[in-house]
């Protein structure tokens, strides 16, 4: 890079440790952002640790456009990384980014791609233009009761003529994402009253009222091609597939693996290795018609016949794009990190390298750990962190915005935000070596506290290890 | 039977609150033409659209924000020193003393005199939509609420699950949450009392009214 960049961090918690992690490797500036309760969190830590004295701000909210843009400008930043959530695919705020009296780069897709990719209906219209499979629904926000129903009915009409004995219908908050908001339908007598919940759900919770309705499919396997193009927008190449289908029940990730299918050892109904080809290559070619410029997520469904539907793209770096990177070699090399090749590529640098120099070797189990009651609708858990410890190895990589824990010192978990508290991601030879070691880690893994009425913390860690042994199955 | 009169000398002792004046936000602050001692209003008017006393300007990419007086009271502490200076979000700019009026007295009592119920976490609390409905349309006390009746609405970390009262059945007297607003753990968010409770409560009021006398 000629120019000496330096790059605001407009996020918080484990993505802004590692983005600011990944301008250390590239040897860049960096400077963070907090708000009041996260003062206590590992990325304030870490940047008064790596840091200059221009290298950590509070903020009154992570949402206030114009606080992170001001931050910038006293701190003579150049670039703003805007994580995931947030504004990370607010096409608004990188267009005010890029165009404003004094223009900083927006390290992530140019607006004119999010705006494009990052509109659910829009992505499904372009989709369907290329022949990309697309699973069927409205393809507008619905405000209307009347026509939501109308269009529900369709739906389980559609599915009972496909011979589907159980017709489902998904009402889904349009702004919502990360499973927030979404609600099934097994009887067309409750529709009303679940649409006006998921309605008045989203208006509290995304200020918009509109919801998609869509078929449910069930029975499928979720999985994920993880992109990166650099500015050009002309040479886009993949980082393989991601399987994400072990969720909590409000369809949140909770185990991430790469790649997407192993049928090498596990016998599936269809030809796994054509439908992870079939899905890179449909994702790839959506790509080169938006000119896509940064790292992105192209989400399907397969069913279990292996036939894939494109749901939505991701225009943003997601939280598992590090076991993405686990399985991944750069010209024979390990170390992929794919956030410092977002910010790389993003402040102008050529990709450098062509879908050959690009190889796959191993497994990668990503475990998100997390405070919650999962015996209990994963409700999340809130209270104090004394004990946060497991056993290192070096297959092993730990990302978390946690610091330092104990008794004396616990953390508490702020309850404004994601309840996400760290990711483990292990590298195994093959499938079975890659579960041995997830276990091993899980068995490892040490989190406890209490809360306010003196109960234990409960985490997800038994849920974890329970579901360890089916990954990659039906 | 609470001892409204025990109760008042006690509030007398100290009649006023020293409360921290902050940014609401990042930026450039400069104060206004106000010093030490100064005496400041709140919002006025029938819709307290009129603001109060301007006690600084903050600007952050090219938006100033005036910061007013967010209470009646005298200005005890200015901190000069960040004239013309960026600052953080919730950085002190100065302290107001604010001498408690009537209401805030009767908000005091009827905390103590009111059956309320807390927050068991923090979070954000709503009605469940048809009370909240008849509290917008109609005001709280014509919503009657009994034990184990389903009535908030309890969101944190996007997920939102029902909350229900427990108490003794009564009407809503007094909300003390706002919409979008995190409540912390143990704060009160409503006060409940029975129907024959409220003669007493407005004679309470009136006592206050009578017997209090405003500062400033």
């Amino acid at each position: 890079m000629e120019k000496q960049h330096k790059v605001l961090i407009a996020n918080r918690g484990e993505i802004a440790v590692r983005i600011i992690q990944a301008c250390c490797k590239l040897g860049l500036k960096f400077v963070a952002v907090y708000t009041q309760e996260d003062i206590h969190s590992g990325h304030v830590k870490l940047a008064k640790e790596l840091g200059d004295e221009n290298s950590l701000y509070r903020i009154s909210s992570y949402h206030d456009a114009n606080e992170i843009l001001s931050v910038a400008d006293i701190a003579e930043a150049t670039a703003i990384h805007p994580g995931y959530g947030f504004f990370a695919e607010d096409f608004r705020f990188a267009r005010r980014v890029t165009e404003r009296t004094r223009p900083l780069v927006f390290l992530g897709p140019s607006w004119r791609v999010i705006r494009e990719l990052g509109d659910k209906i829009n992505t499904k219209r372009i989709a369907r233009s290329l022949n990309v499979p697309t699973v069927p629904g409205s393809d507008k926000p619905i405000y209307d009761e009347s026509e939501a129903e109308k269009i529900a009915r369709t739906l389980f009409d559609f599915q009972i003529q496909q011979g589907v004995k159980k017709p489902l219908v998904l009402v889904k908050a349009s702004a919502g994402g990360g499973g927030m908001g979404i609600e099934e339908i097994h009887d067309i007598d409750l529709f009303r009253s679940i649409y006006r919940r998921i309605r008045n759900y989203a208006m509290r919770q995304f200020k918009d009222d509109g919801v998609l309705i869509e078929q449910r499919i069930t029975n499928f396997n979720h999985l994920e091609v993880q992109i990166i193009a650099d500015r050009s927008g002309k040479n886009p190449v993949h980082f393989g597939t991601r399987n994400c289908s072990i969720q909590s029940t409000g369809l949140q990730k909770r185990i991430e693996i790469a790649p997407g299918f192993a049928p090498e050892t596990i016998r599936y109904t269809f030809d796994a290795n054509k439908v992870m080809e079939d899905i890179i290559e449909h994702s790839l070619t959506l790509a080169r018609k938006v000119n896509y410029d940064s790292v992105g997520t192209w989400e399907w469904i397969v069913t279990k016949e292996g036939n894939p539907f494109l749901m939505e793209v991701n225009t943003r770096i997601q939280v598992e794009n590090g076991v993405s990177a686990a399985i991944s070699r750069i010209k024979g090399k390990t170390g992929v990190d794919l956030i410092a090749e977002q910010i790389r590529t993003g402040l102008g640098e050529p990709l450098g390298y062509t879908q050959k120099d690009i190889t796959f070797d191993g497994i990668g189990i990503e475990y998100r750990i997390i405070a919650e009651d999962t015996e209990h609708n994963f409700t999340p858990w809130v209270g104090d962190i004394e004990t946060f410890s497991y056993k290192k190895a070096p297959w092993l990589s730990m990302h978390t915005h946690l610091p330092k824990v104990s008794k004396e010192n616990p953390y508490t978990i702020p309850t404004e935000f994601d309840p996400n508290l760290a990711l483990g991601i292990v590298w195994g030879t093959n499938l079975e070596n890659a579960k041995q070691r997830g276990k091993e880690f899980l068995n490892s893994l040490v989190i406890a506290g209490s809360n306010s009425q003196g109960e234990s913390l409960k985490s997800n860690i038994p849920f974890l290890l329970a579901n360890t042994e089916r990954i990659l199955k039906f | 039977m609470l001892d409204i009169t025990k109760l008042l000398e006690e509030i007398k002792q100290h009649p006023y609150k020293d409360l921290s004046i902050r940014t609401p936000h990042t930026g450039i602050i400069e104060f206004s033409n106000i010093q030490e001692g100064d005496n400041v209003i709140d919002a006025t008017g029938e819709f307290r659209e009129i603001p109060g006393t301007k006690i600084a300007v903050i600007t952050r990419e090219n938006n100033p924000r005036f910061i007013h007086a967010c209470q009646k009271g005298m200005i005890q502490k200015l901190h000069r020193e960040y004239d013309s200076r960026f600052v953080e979000s919730g950085v002190e700019i100065g302290v107001l003393r604010h001498f408690l009026t009537k209401e805030e007295v009767i908000n005091t009592i009827l905390q103590k005199t009111l059956h309320l119920f807390y927050a068991p976490e923090r979070a954000k609390y709503y009605f469940i939509p048809d009370i909240n409905t008849k509290v917008k349309v109609y005001g709280c006390r014509s919503v009657t609420v009994t034990n184990g009746m389903e009535l908030f609405i309890v969101s944190r970390m996007k997920r939102e699950v029902p909350l229900s009262y427990t108490g003794p059945n009564g009407i809503i007297y007094q909300v003390y949450f706002d919409h979008n607003q995190n409540i912390d753990v143990n704060q009160p968010l409503i006060g409940v009392c029975s129907p024959d409770q409220v003669e007493t409560i407005e004679d309470v009021i009136s006592r206050v009214n009578h017997e209090w006398k405003e500062q400033n």
